[in-house]
């Protein structure tokens, strides 16, 4: 399944290239690298919010750097 | 502000007014005020109003940061789609397809009602009229007509998209099926009105520049000629170091890397019988994806030139930030699908040469002098039959003869045909090198200068003593990376 991240230019500032490095290290930790597939995308229109936008399963979620692991804990595992 | 003549002038004034503002870090605080800095005073240049005319620029300002327009619905949306409609240039061509042109002599003989099979033309004084409710486009008045009197005229965006991906809504406003679309951007070239265009990465990629990264271009071999018969891949280069860029390096070299890896792979094919297709060009791979899939597994798992140009530069710097530049809008696709770990940005010429104005550079004045590293073989991938070309020269250093039989397509439509008989189990040839652009990338859609021009720089240039792959590989230490990758739709 796509996870995709936003590379736009305001997720940019928000720092996505810190969110597509962690989340890449943890799906290479919880071994997932053959069920998911990690993504980059334009923007997804959501700069308002804090966080770099992220797409998982049809929902956009906002993400900060320090809440990857409990991202993919609570919404990548169950969901896939 | 440059006076603006004509639709390639307006993307490049918002792109290069774009830049500029992100070198001076003041993009955000300046986004609205640039549709008024490039559209003044009240009366229009090129639409029926000023209004409209800072509307389709404000949307251009939109992709140039790597957004989609505004008045488009995506909540479906494919994110890694970079070709999009802009609506608000969409003239909704108001084109029905077969028309009656003053050259009917409004005959006896009535070729064009006879032939009609759904009585969709009548006779008035003037001549024929074709009811537009009735016809069903199937062309036999056309060929009927002894005066040629009826045209046949499609909307250019609809005629450009070799995939049949463009339709219209409602209000005739052309949209895209990204299901179908393979964003070689064809359509984005076809649209007299500048109405299709691609999203950027340039303001991410100047934002980089100005940080604390070490950031490495590497430039497509395509861009020998690209910026006039008088600037060389050493100009240019030097052009590129200018713009902040730590390295540059030539994608030529990655091109013998794959050269020899897809010679490797195309002989263990054919001993087994078993046909191959070419993998370094992003929209023909698309298009098997996307319109072959069953064709798949005979794609070449050998990764794009580009992929391997960028192994060789993280080998030198691991934290490096690679940025891709060429004629390529589908490379923009590839990158956020495929490899957005090892390949961040993409970049068009088009976006080089709004940067290189943005920050005052010219190409001509640039003092330099330094060896070029790729073969003339690797150079050869941006023209048609340069892959064979390359990969028929390794097999000939390797010392290896077999009888390889290889079609060569040029464009979608030849591609198409190819892969039709590949699927039927009819093709005579046991290769095919695929390429989305007629000519091959010289011919891309985010070049600066049209084909032709681009096309006699490119040969005076593209040149070089060395033709030796194996050795230059070898010479760079290019002959020890993986150059694997698999194909998912």
């Amino acid at each position: 399944m796509d996870l995709t991240v936003c590379i736009g230019s305001s997720c940019h500032l928000k720092n996505s290239r810190a969110i597509i490095a962690g989340l890449e290290q943890l799906i290479q930790e919880r071994q997932l690298t053959d069920r998911v597939t990690l993504r980059g995308s334009f923007c997804m229109e959501k700069c308002g919010c804090d966080g770099v936008s992220v797409k998982w399963n049809d929902t956009i979620y906002s993400l900060k750097p320090d809440e990857l692991t409990a991202f993919v804990e609570n919404e990548v595992l169950p969901r896939l | 502000m440059d006076e603006i003549k004509d639709i390639v002038d307006i993307k490049r004034a918002v792109l290069k007014t774009v830049a500029q503002y992100a070198y001076e870090g003041t993009i955000y605080q300046k986004l609205e005020d640039i549709p008024f800095e490039i559209i003044q005073g009240i009366t229009p240049k090129f639409r029926c109003c000023v209004y409209r005319e800072r509307e389709i620029i404000r949307q251009r300002v939109r992709l140039a940061l790597g957004r989609p327009p505004r008045d488009v619905l995506y909540t479906d949306m494919d994110p890694t789609q970079v070709v999009h409609v802009i609506p608000c240039a969409c003239e909704g061509c108001p084109i029905s397809r077969f028309t009656v042109t003053d050259n009917c002599q409004n005959c006896l003989a009535q070729k064009c009602i006879k032939a009609c099979p759904f009585g969709a033309i009548s006779k008035t004084p003037k001549g024929a009229v074709i009811d537009k409710t009735k016809c069903k486009k199937c062309g036999k008045c056309y060929e009927a007509c002894p005066y040629h009197a009826i045209v046949d005229i499609e909307r250019p965006c609809k005629k450009s998209c070799p995939v049949d991906a463009i339709s219209m809504d409602e209000n005739d406003i052309a949209t895209i099926d990204v299901t179908k679309c393979i964003n070689c951007g064809a359509c984005v070239v076809g649209c007299p009105f500048g109405a299709i265009s691609d999203i950027s990465m340039m303001t991410t990629v100047i934002h980089d520049l100005c940080g604390d990264w070490n950031v490495y271009a590497m430039v497509a071999p395509s861009i020998e000629g690209q910026f006039g018969p008088d600037i060389n891949l050493a100009k240019i280069k030097a052009g590129i170091r200018a713009l902040g860029f730590k390295e540059v390096y030539e994608v030529a070299l990655g091109a013998d890397m794959v050269a020899r890896n897809e010679a490797g792979e195309l002989v263990e094919n054919y001993e087994q019988g078993k046909r191959m297709t070419s993998s370094c060009c992003p929209g023909f791979v698309n298009l098997i994806l996307k319109h072959y899939p069953t064709l798949k597994e005979h794609v070449s798992t050998t990764v794009p030139p580009m992929v391997a140009a960028a192994r060789y530069i993280r080998a030198i710097d691991p934290k490096g930030i690679i940025v891709f530049i060429g004629p390529c809008i589908a490379k923009k696709n590839d990158i956020l699908a495929k490899y957005l770990q090892e390949i961040p940005y993409a970049l068009t010429f088009e976006e080089l040469d709004a940067m290189f104005e943005a920050k005052g550079i010219r190409l001509a004045e640039m003092e330099t002098d330094e060896a070029e590293v790729a073969t003339s073989y690797g150079k050869g991938f941006a023209k048609s039959g340069g892959v064979s070309a390359a990969v028929t020269r390794v097999l000939a250093e390797e010392g290896k003869n077999y009888d390889i039989r290889i079609a060569q397509c040029s464009g979608i439509d030849e591609c198409k045909k190819a892969l039709a008989l590949l699927k039927a189990g009819k093709l005579p040839e046991d290769f095919i090198e695929g390429m989305a652009c007629k000519g091959g990338c010289i011919a891309g859609p985010g070049s600066v200068k049209d084909s032709l021009q681009v096309r006699r720089g490119f040969d005076k240039y593209a040149k070089n003593q060395n033709d030796q792959i194996l050795e230059t590989l070898e010479k760079n230490h290019a002959d020890r990376f993986d150059l694997h990758t698999t194909h998912e739709a």
